[in-house]
């Protein structure tokens, strides 16, 4: 190994019973750089940093840090050795200050065990300065923005004295402003001598931020490769094993006047009594599929469960398929929607129940014999369903808890769009599931479009909205505030939308990506 | 081709299938005995010997027998009223209060009205299956139309029913004579019995009857399949067009309907009139038998055998040894313990999965060409 080897990884085998996670994975990361560590979900990403960080003890292989053999026992070992992580949830404590959050566990102390809260201040004014990561040490941990939080996670692991940083899927809760930031940041701290490894799934970001990229898929890293000489596609092939077709093929939407769902004036209230959906229009008409871009939390769950019958509106209409539709979802079934929910363990699935029951609720009455449940049938129907669909792993007594992500969502799928339902909608439809799976999910989508069926997507994924999307409507504070057609915009200006900002902004000079139209495509996941 | 063909789909009734479902209550059973012979050690006595006690008392000769199959006649009722609900995710724990209810409308309708027995008996169960549904209808509506918690609620509403009955029982409708009890039932109300030896009655068979009734409902009915899914995850079951409150109020009243006709088991098959204060714990007993069966009505009746096997062997117990009959109840305990860690483990591990299989699953499915 060469001097400037910060982190050397060699054959690491990870096993959760009989099933391994990790197989013979190696891997080093030089000092300086930002090594992107890309796969689709399970591909064992997770789980091989979190054994560098010493959450996971390996079952063979060595670790190494700083040319020094190491086996932690948990993160303090790992934080003092000089490694950070951040991770995908934020561990933060939302009532504390910024400062007080960044000296959890390392406080600094003056005589007789007292707090040194000025320290403490000071000492994360100069960190956050050190590193132009601009923050209130003061600031109070819920005001602040997701983007902010995270940096107060970052300058955390610094404050620690990291020098390898490890950011587990750090772009997933950012809007494209602030993943922008974040990649400056990242520049910056690579430039001081850091090492970053970033975990991501999405290949636009690798690109745009990595000095070198390591794919893994099942377990194996099966290519560490030098960004400047590959290409998306290639990435993407070797993160499937296979070729992907990364744009949606699909022709122009002919759209009918026919609006099959038309949500009017629409004011809802969120879990805490706030207005979440807020006077809200909107129409998707037969034969189009119309995308719902917004960063998360910004009403579309509480309209989505409106629409669905899951949630009662304060005010304003939903009419679905022209019948006026009510908080029973069983009445708007009725009335032609088929709701592919993002919770698939809490409300599209039961799985702990078998995959043929799953298949077949919502579906009960074509089986019903009066009393009676033509199971024979019900059973039939699904073994076929998992056939047409393609369902791996699936046989009709088997939990539904037990198939992957992706599997569970083409049961979901399955079970929806074969009902006669003319209004689809689509709740995060590739939220953790893998790259053959969305591919597959997309096409569906499309035919059910082509069909003259009507399609709402709502997706915190922008590639996800911009490849299957024929307009895009995009909502920011529970309202729709911008209504485009996916060729006449981009995702900057959609990005732009998202976060709040009506008026455009100037060119960024050092834009390390912009989604154009052939990035916005390269879309995995 | 059929799809049957060519996904594997394993058999619909396959030995395994049989077996597996009986492996978590037997573990259970088997802990419950070991824990308990190392108590009956600890007391100075053999634990085979005292086993051997339990179970030719309970078992070996017609009159054991016979009473075994007494004791569990109010627990295949009252089991089968918990399984009913649980099994739709309704936490009826209120069964003894219904079971109550319904042995006091019983009482009544067995003295106060005069019929001939064809009739009568009939009159007689459905006053009690009224009671015990009435019962558990306050708690299903406060659940429903006010989210009430039911099993706070139905835990009240034990007490309730043996206070109100208490009264019936001692002020009310009193007997003349020093005993607290309503008069006795006409003959035309009596559930025949079979034998001298105990106090088994037609309500044996009826509670066998409606396990079998029960297991065919859930097996192979519309309803049956919606209050299962509903169990398992009420929020998919409505989203997927279940009426689940309407189906929640009408699981609370089968159940405690069902727990009803326990009491009138007792009051017409084996007391002949409604005492005060006569049951024992039926309506608890029937939680464990429930869970010991895994909330399955056939089950049920194999659950309510152990359990009245084990009551009816306490009796002999005690008469022959100087253990007393709460032995009985000790290993009925640890079984009850021991099911509810294996349910809280099996939930925490399903929940443990959920997590586990959206962070970091390996997914075998990409390994396509």
């Amino acid at each position: 190994m060469s001097a400037s080897d910060v982190v050397e990884i060699t054959g690491v085998v990870k096993r959760f019973g009989d099933f391994t996670a990790i197989h013979d994975a190696s891997l080093t990361v030089r000092k300086g750089e930002v090594h992107a560590i890309v796969g689709e979900n399970g591909a064992g990403k997770s789980t091989l940093m979190n054994i560098l960080y010493g959450l996971l003890h390996r079952d063979a292989g060595e670790v190494k840090l700083f040319q020094e053999s190491v086996n932690f026992s948990g993160p303090a070992e790992a934080i003092a050795a000089g490694v950070g992580m951040v991770h995908q949830h934020f561990k933060l404590a939302p009532t504390f200050t910024v400062a007080d959050n960044i000296i959890l566990g390392s406080e600094p102390m003056r005589s007789l065990g007292r707090l040194d809260r000025e320290r403490a201040i000071r000492e994360t004014g100069e960190i956050s300065k050190r590193y132009g990561l601009d923050l209130d040490p003061r600031a109070i941990i819920s005001s602040l923005a997701v983007g902010l939080r995270q940096r107060v996670e970052i300058l955390k692991a610094l404050y620690r004295e990291a020098q390898v940083l490890i950011l587990d899927e750090p772009t997933a809760v950012l809007t494209p402003q602030e993943t922008r930031e974040l990649f400056a940041t990242i520049r910056t701290l690579a430039e001081n001598g850091h090492s970053i490894i970033f975990i991501t799934h999405k290949l636009r970001e690798v690109l745009a931020v990595s000095d070198r990229i390591s794919v893994m898929r099942q377990g194996r890293i099966v290519a560490t490769l030098d960004n400047k000489d590959v290409t998306a596609q290639e990435i993407a092939s070797l993160m499937v094993g296979r070729t992907v077709l990364l744009r949606v093929n699909k022709s122009k939407a002919k759209a009918s006047d026919e609006a099959l769902l038309r949500v009017d004036g629409l004011t809802a209230r969120g879990e805490r009594g706030e207005t979440a959906v807020d006077d809200l229009s909107l129409t998707v008409r037969s034969g189009e599929i119309v995308g719902l871009a917004g960063v998360q939390g910004n009403g579309q769950d509480e309209l989505v469960e409106c629409i669905a019958g899951l949630r009662r509106q304060v005010s304003g209409t939903i009419d679905i398929c022209g019948r006026r539709a009510a908080a029973d979802p069983r009445a708007n079934r009725a009335a032609g929607l088929a709701y592919i929910p993002a919770d698939r363990g809490g409300v599209g699935l039961s799985l702990d129940s078998a995959i043929w029951e799953n298949l077949t609720v919502g579906h009960v009455e074509e089986f019903g014999r009066g009393p009676m449940l033509a199971i024979r049938a019900a059973r039939q129907r699904a073994g076929s369903l998992i056939q047409s669909f393609d369902i791996r792993g699936a046989e009709l007594d088997k939990r539904a808890g037990s198939l992957s992500g992706g599997n569970q969502q083409k049961v979901q799928v399955a079970r929806e769009l074969t009902r006669d339902a003319r209004l689809v909608l689509a709740e995060q439809p590739s939220q953790g599931v893998d790259i053959g799976a969305i591919e597959s999910i997309h096409r569906i989508l499309v035919e059910m479009r082509d069909a003259g069926r009507a399609v709402f997507v709502i997706s915190a994924d922008l590639d996800e909205i911009f490849s299957l999307s024929d307009r895009i409507l995009v909502i920011y504070r529970g309202r729709i505030v911008a209504d485009l057609l996916t060729e006449e915009t981009d995702a900057e200006t959609v990005g732009r939308y998202m976060g709040g900002l009506d008026e455009p902004a100037p060119p960024d000079q050092h834009k390390p990506d912009t989604g154009s139209g052939d990035e916005a495509s390269a879309h995995v996941r | 081709m059929s799809a049957e063909a060519a996904v594997p789909t394993g058999g619909h009734f396959s030995l395994a299938g049989l077996v597996k479902p009986l492996l978590q209550p037997l573990i259970a059973v088997a802990i419950a005995v070991v824990v308990g012979g190392l108590l009956v050690l600890s007391l100075g006595e053999n634990p085979f010997e005292i086993y051997w006690l339990l179970i030719s008392g309970s078992l070996v000769g017609w009159p054991n027998f016979l009473v075994t199959l007494q004791m569990m006649s109010p627990l295949l009722f009252t089991g089968l009223a918990v399984a009913i609900s649980f099994r739709a995710g309704l936490w009826n724990i209120g069964a003894e209060g219904q079971m109550i209810i319904g042995a006091l409308f019983a009482g009544i309708a067995g003295f106060a009205v005069d019929l001939p027995t064809f009739l009568h008996i009939p009159f007689c169960l459905a006053a009690a299956f009224l009671g015990g549904l009435l019962w558990a209808l306050i708690p299903a509506v406060l659940r429903v139309w006010l989210n009430v918690n039911e099993i706070v609620v139905c835990l009240m509403m034990n007490p309730i029913a043996l206070l109100f009955s208490g009264y019936v029982s001692t002020h009310l409708l009193k007997a003349p004579g020093p005993t607290n009890k309503l008069p006795d039932i006409a003959e035309t109300a009596v559930l025949p019995t079979f034998s001298l030896y105990s106090q088994v009655n037609a309500g044996f068979i009826i509670g066998l009857a409606l396990c079998l009734l029960f297991a065919a409902i859930n097996g192979w009915t519309k309803k049956g399949f919606e209050w299962k899914i509903m169990g398992l995850a009420p929020r998919f079951a409505y989203y997927g067009g279940i009426k689940v409150p309407l189906h929640a109020v009408v699981v609370m009243m089968i159940s405690g309907g069902i727990a009803g006709l326990g009491g009138a088991e007792q009051v017409l098959g084996e007391y002949r009139a409604f005492y005060d204060n006569f049951s024992p714990g039926y309506g608890f007993d029937g939680i464990a038998v429930a869970m010991l069966a895994n909330f399955n009505p056939i089950g049920v009746v194999l659950a309510a055998f152990l359990f009245g096997a084990l009551n009816g062997g306490s009796a002999v117990l005690q008469m022959m040894t100087g253990l007393s009959k709460y032995l009985v109840q000790v290993l009925q305990f640890i079984i009850v313990l021991i099911l509810a860690a294996q349910f809280t483990w099996g939930w925490l591990r399903s929940r443990k999965n959920a997590i586990t299989a959206q962070e970091d699953r390996l997914e075998p499915e990409t390994e396509e060409s």
